[in-house]
């Protein structure tokens, strides 16, 4: 089977780089030139993808972005399909209103990963987003479906104004998760501060929870310890000021 | 031809298309696993008064299913694909939302054709159901009282084959009964059958319609019924006492046949005089399984 395109950074970036068009809509089809010709901003001004990366490999659905790419912002934003591997920490924005398909950063991210643009309703519409590291603040913003995974600490306000679909957070969930979520779930394996708008409903076990821990075992091979899949979590309903059809379920060692 | 001294009749099973659903039963325990799905699977032996034929296809371990618990893979199966959800819907939704700790999935997530069941079981939580996407399948989370049931939105619907069959015809009923456990022995936890009668077994066989009553669509099988031997155009021969049949319902032929050959082989044995099949002349049923072929290593 083909390992997909390589993307790998040419040499460290000299600014910001936004890349939101480089994998928006239809890529996964594209070959190494095709998808080299996409618009990337530096520092603002528009450069073909191809100028910061030298992009090689043949196209399987899959790119693995190679290089330090802390100062790029909007990774994988549009995203509806294929697989997007990113080998170390990348910049705000990532799979920014993505609707599909499935991004790995092996790394920190940024603020708002996952989240939604400035004038969206809706952040993301499908799609799985990893973050084997932390992340910036507010992830998960306006999320409609999908599934955000941090494997490390959310720095604060986890899943802003969520309609639906479902962060995880393996680290400390931070300050105030959750505001004005509408039915969004808030899954929080370490510490979380429950906001004065969620109300506890009860302590139990939640087969979805199993369900989605066990494939992310499968399916991105996250050591995710027995004590969760088969562990009681605390529900909390809310957020209690919007809807409150969402919930936090927090993991509970009792 | 003969295996053991059994006589293995020139004849054929005839054998029916129907619709296929696998479901994954789990819970928290193979008990309570087990408790829904033997009530799913319950009163399931025939389409004749069942609507439906289930039975469990095997036992799976916690390392087997969706959700990393104990539970059973239940082969559902109807005449038409318009009955397929309803009877799902009635019986999912009677016996195992019912079920202490239990879920369901689909066992049959390639199958192109899709039937909805979380889909119309979700409005038993009256609004406070709440859906989750994972892996690109949607699992629909209904309170209860206990917590929350899982189960899928959707349920793959493949065309699977009812009706194999084959009957031992034994010099008494305790061979007959022997036979037939050896059968099931050897036919049973195979991937693609299962055996929908009580034990896999059935004691009374039946012909299409009825010699009297107009209305009735099967009555017993008097040819092959010992007591009518005197009175009626018998196909038994001489010396057997006691009949005993085995029905194989499967997701294709192939497995069929292989079960079919495992469970004729165990129940060639002492006390049995011949293993024929039931068919009604090849004119009704699309698949027909030649015992000599099979026993013979033959493809179906």
């Amino acid at each position: 089977m083909s390992a997909g395109l390589v993307g790998r950074l040419r040499q460290p970036l000299p600014a910001r780089v936004d890349l939101a068009e480089a994998l928006a809509g239809s890529w996964a089809g594209l070959g190494a030139k095709d998808l080299a010709r996409r618009p990337a901003r530096l520092g603002g001004k528009a450069v073909p993808l191809g100028e910061l990366f030298d992009l090689t490999g043949t196209p399987a659905g899959r790119i693995r972005f190679e290089g330090d790419l802390a100062a790029a912002d909007r990774i994988g934003a549009g995203l509806s399909e294929g697989e997007v591997v990113v080998d170390g920490s990348v910049g705000d924005g990532t799979g920014l209103g993505m609707s599909g398909g499935s991004i790995d950063v092996r790394g920190d991210a940024g603020a708002r990963t996952g989240g939604a643009a400035d004038d969206a309703r809706r952040g993301m519409t499908g799609g799985e987003l990893l973050v084997r590291g932390s992340t910036g603040p507010e992830p998960g913003t306006r999320m409609r479906r999908g599934l955000l995974v941090v494997a490390g600490d959310i720095a604060e306000h986890a899943g802003p104004g969520m309609i639906a679909g479902t962060v995880i957070v393996f680290g400390s969930a931070g300050r105030a998760p959750g505001r004005w979520s509408k039915r969004g779930s808030i899954v929080a394996l370490g510490r979380v501060e429950i906001p004065p708008t969620y109300r506890y409903a009860c302590t139990y076990q939640p087969d979805h929870i199993r369900l989605t821990l066990l494939r992310l075992r499968a399916r991105y091979d996250i050591m995710v310890d027995d004590r969760y899949v088969s562990g009681f979590y605390h529900r909390y309903s809310g957020d209690l000021a919007d809807l409150g059809r969402g919930e936090i379920l927090a993991w509970t060692a009792e | 031809m003969k295996i053991r001294g059994v006589l293995i009749e020139d004849t054929f099973a005839e054998a029916f298309t129907m619709r296929v659903a696998r479901l994954i039963i789990t819970g928290r325990s193979v008990r309570w696993a087990r408790e829904a799905t033997l009530k799913l699977t319950g009163f399931a032996t025939s389409v004749i008064g069942c609507k439906c034929e289930a039975a469990i296809e095997r036992e799976l371990g916690a390392d087997e299913t969706p959700d990393g618990r104990p539970g059973f893979s239940v082969l559902f199966m109807t005449m038409s694909k318009d009955d397929l959800p309803k009877r799902l819907i009635e019986r999912v939704g009677q016996t195992v939302l019912t079920c202490p700790t239990t879920a369901c999935f689909d066992g049959l997530p390639d199958a192109p054709d899709r039937v909805g069941v979380g889909s119309a079981l979700r409005f038993f939580g009256d609004g406070f159901q709440a859906s989750k996407v994972i892996g690109g399948e949607r699992f629909w989370r209904v309170p209860v009282m206990e917590g929350e049931f899982l189960v899928q939105e959707k349920f793959g619907m493949v065309k699977g084959v009812g009706g194999g069959n084959f009957l031992m015809l034994a010099r008494s009923a305790d061979a007959a009964l022997e036979a037939a456990e050896a059968a099931v022995d050897a036919m049973s936890g195979r991937t693609g059958v299962i055996l929908p009668f009580p034990g896999g077994v059935v004691r009374s066989g039946s012909k299409v319609g009825s010699r009297r009553i107009k209305s009735m669509i099967a009555s017993t099988n008097d040819a092959f019924c010992p007591t009518l031997r005197a009175v009626t155009d018998t196909q038994l021969p001489e010396g057997v006492n006691s009949v005993l049949e085995i029905v194989i319902n499967g997701t294709d032929a192939e497995s069929i046949a292989a079960a079919m050959r495992a469970g004729i082989d165990a129940a060639c044995r002492e006390g049995v005089v011949a293993i024929t099949a039931g068919n009604y002349g090849g004119k009704l049923g699309p698949h027909h399984f030649h015992l000599r072929k099979i026993m013979s290593g033959a493809p179906a």
